[in-house]
């Protein structure tokens, strides 16, 4: 597969000038690529510039320094018009219009296409449907937009982007406002528009864990402003990922590939039980309340999971006794009583 | 894909259909207000001054002189308020806008009162106020300007504001502002021009000749021209903005042809029929409610026949037929216009919001 660049920018320097004499830069030096059929994902604390950096991108507002490059033309000679069919967006602000069914809004992503009158031919209407298919929401085409749900109406929007036919997309924060089951459905649905309709696209989002999941790409954006791109999985083991990400208490965890809660430190736990659902949660379960595994063979508590038939049944063994326990609650309310009262008797 | 039939067409198949009949009422409406008034005029009597019979010499006058100026002012006039609240509407994203509340028609009212008070004041001025022809354009002119100043006003302080409902209440401000300059005006003028002023304030589709109408009626139409060739951007400002600009559309240039088209309609509407409220602010409502639509394919021509209805209705109504009593026109609108504003504002969370801040 030959990578085609669909979007570059060499020492690019974002940033604001409110008047004409004050500027703030807020990233300098930004050497970035975009290839085709890339999902690239920005991310990075609040404040660190991602939205001036994907305005500056889609040409909403003028780089203090540098060029942005759509293939082989710069951004700012483009007319609207070459810019409008050449990638589209997809906005945070949620768009608030009634009367409007979803196809009239997907519609609309056809403006550069159409006529004066913005009247659709058989071919836009095509590509307005299949839009709304890429995206499963064929069936909301006759639904006013205010009928929607968020997650309904992100679809819908991310359709329009899709209807413009752009060979990039930018979406700031698709996945905010959604729940966990609909930001996955969002990103797995831009995850197959990138692969299927080779589009790349470029999303900022604050869900670290379905960033790593899903991105080929991570642009990381530290409090510096300072960005770092790689594969996401080079920037875990670089332990890139985490550093620019940790604060006070929080650490990311790299086996896991998620960020850690962290709790007050209980004591110690050995757990013997074959690999299962039932061992993974039982070690969540005993993390949440302060347990860690013990290094060596010394540890406060041991807990075995025994398969009765169907269910299993947990086994606690502590200096004070032993104890068989029916479900998690009743082995945390067991470790509860007996081990944290005697750490107060102390 | 079973889509094939129920793509967007539907609406505006749905309008295609319904065009014929708004067009018929709006054809019977004007014929009522042709017949009914101070003196009614019978349907066969009519139909002789039409076809230029011979029928009372009063009827065949108050038919040319009054009666049919009149229609025709109030059908265009009724479009033309309607189109420009619909532009507001859209431009400002707010479902309350209108040129009356945005205070463009006070603006308007501001600059007749200037070239009408000045008649007062010097030799210049009662030239240019009482000859025909060249009082109609200076007051026109006068007229659009001072809707132009207050659009360009208003559009200066909502790029700093971005809360709609700030610039509504600036809106309101600024109509305030200039409502008291025209009271202080007042108060210098002479006897007869405060009398003109206080009567045109009212509203009326009566005050036009036949030598103001061609005036009225091609400024009016370049309006509606200049409306029907914005349809595209006014439909991708619905997403707001910063979508509009991503999908390529020229967002200063379309700006200023909104307000200008905006301003050139109230103003001629204001210099002509005086500052008319409520039908600019409750026609484009009651066009998305009835075509079910926020299209403004259907709702630019749907707003010109609706808001002529309208107009000729609140025409008929304030003419109370049979009678020698005349209402002012804006008491009339703001009966039948309030209660859709309230409509609108209660039921603003959901269906009402056609556009909302």
């Amino acid at each position: 597969m030959n990578a085609i660049s669909i979007l570059t920018c060499e020492n690019l320097t974002i940033g604001y000038r409110n008047q004409k004499t004050v500027i703030k830069e807020v990233s300098k030096d930004l050497n970035l690529n975009l290839i085709r059929g890339e999902l690239v994902c920005l991310i990075g604390p609040n404040g660190s510039g991602k939205s001036t950096l994907i305005r500056t991108l889609a040409g909403i507002q003028p780089p203090l320094h540098g060029d942005v490059w759509l293939r082989d033309k710069k951004i700012d000679d483009l007319s609207s018009e070459e810019r409008a069919k050449s990638f589209s967006v997809v906005l945070t602000t949620p768009v608030q219009v009634g009367y409007l069914t979803a196809f009239d809004i997907v519609a609309l992503g056809r403006f550069p296409y159409t006529n004066w009158a913005g009247r659709l031919t058989e071919p836009d209407k095509n590509i307005v449907i299949s839009a709304l298919a890429s995206v499963g929401a064929h069936d909301l085409a006759q639904r006013f937009i205010h009928e929607l749900s968020d997650g309904e109406r992100q679809k819908v929007m991310i359709a329009r982007a899709l209807a413009q036919e752009p060979e990039l997309m930018v979406l700031d924060e698709p996945t905010a406002y959604l729940d966990l089951p609909h930001k996955i459905e969002t990103m797995r649905i831009l995850k197959r528009v990138a692969q299927k309709n080779k589009k790349s696209i470029l999303l900022s989002t604050h869900d670290l864990n379905l960033a790593i999941r899903c991105a080929d790409q991570l642009w990381i954006m530290d409090r510096n402003g300072t960005m770092i791109s790689g594969t996401p999985e080079d920037l875990v083991l670089s332990g890139i990922f985490g550093s620019a990400f940790e604060i006070d208490g929080v650490s990311f965890d790299a086996v896991r590939g998620e960020f850690t809660i962290p709790v007050e430190k209980r004591g110690t736990f050995s757990l013997i039980a074959p690999e299962s659902v039932e061992r993974i949660w039982t070690s969540y379960a005993l993390e949440r309340i302060g347990y860690v595994p013990a290094d060596g063979t010394v540890s406060d508590i041991i807990v075995t999971i025994h398969k009765d038939g169907q269910k299993p049944v947990w086994n606690l063994s502590h200096p004070g006794g032993e104890q068989t326990c029916e479900s998690i609650r009743s082995l945390v309310e067991s470790i509860s009583v007996t081990c944290f009262l005697g750490d107060d008797s102390h | 894909m079973n889509l094939e039939g129920s793509e967007t067409g539907n609406s505006i198949r749905r309008f295609a259909i319904a065009i014929p009949l708004i067009i018929g009422i709006l054809g019977i409406l004007f014929l009522i207000d042709l017949m009914l008034g101070s003196v009614n005029i019978p349907p066969d009597a009519l139909l002789t001054i039409l076809t230029g019979g011979a029928a009372k010499e009063t009827w065949t006058t108050i038919f040319w002189d009054w009666r049919l100026p009149k229609a025709i002012t109030a059908v265009f006039v009724g479009g033309a308020l309607a189109l420009s609240g619909l532009l507001m509407q859209t431009f400002f994203r707010n479902p309350l806008a209108d040129p009356f509340i945005l205070g463009i028609s006070s603006g308007a009212s501001l600059g007749v009162a200037l070239v009408m008070m000045s008649a007062g004041f010097c030799g210049v001025g009662i030239i240019f106020a009482s000859i025909g022809l060249i009082g109609d354009i200076s007051i026109s002119v006068a007229s659009i300007l001072g809707a132009f100043a207050v659009l360009l006003l208003i559009l200066l302080i909502s790029s700093k504001i971005q809360s709609n409902i700030t610039i509504l209440i600036l809106g309101i401000m600024v109509s305030y502002i200039s409502g008291a300059i025209v009271t202080i005006l007042l108060q210098f003028s002479d006897e007869a021009s405060m009398h003109s002023f206080t009567f045109w304030t009212m509203g009326s589709f009566s005050g036009v000749t036949w030598s103001q109408l061609p005036i009225l009626v091609t400024l009016l139409l370049a309006g509606f021209i200049m409306s029907f060739f914005l349809v595209k951007s006014l439909n991708a400002l619905l997403l707001g903005e910063q979508y509009a600009e991503s999908m390529g559309m020229n967002y200063n240039r379309t700006r200023i042809v909104i307000i200008t088209t905006t301003a050139l309609m109230a103003g001629v509407v204001t210099a002509f029929c005086g500052p008319i409220g409520f039908l600019g602010i409750a026609v484009p409502h009651l066009c998305r409610a009835l075509f079910v639509t926020a299209d403004h394919r259907i709702l630019v021509p749907g707003c010109i026949i609706i808001g002529g209805i309208l107009a000729l209705c609140t025409d008929i109504i304030s003419h109370v037929p049979g009678t020698g009593i005349v209402l002012p026109l804006n008491a009339i609108t703001a009966l039948f216009g309030a209660p859709v504003v309230i409509w609108v504002i209660v039921r603003g969370t959901r269906f009402g919001r056609g556009i909302t801040t």
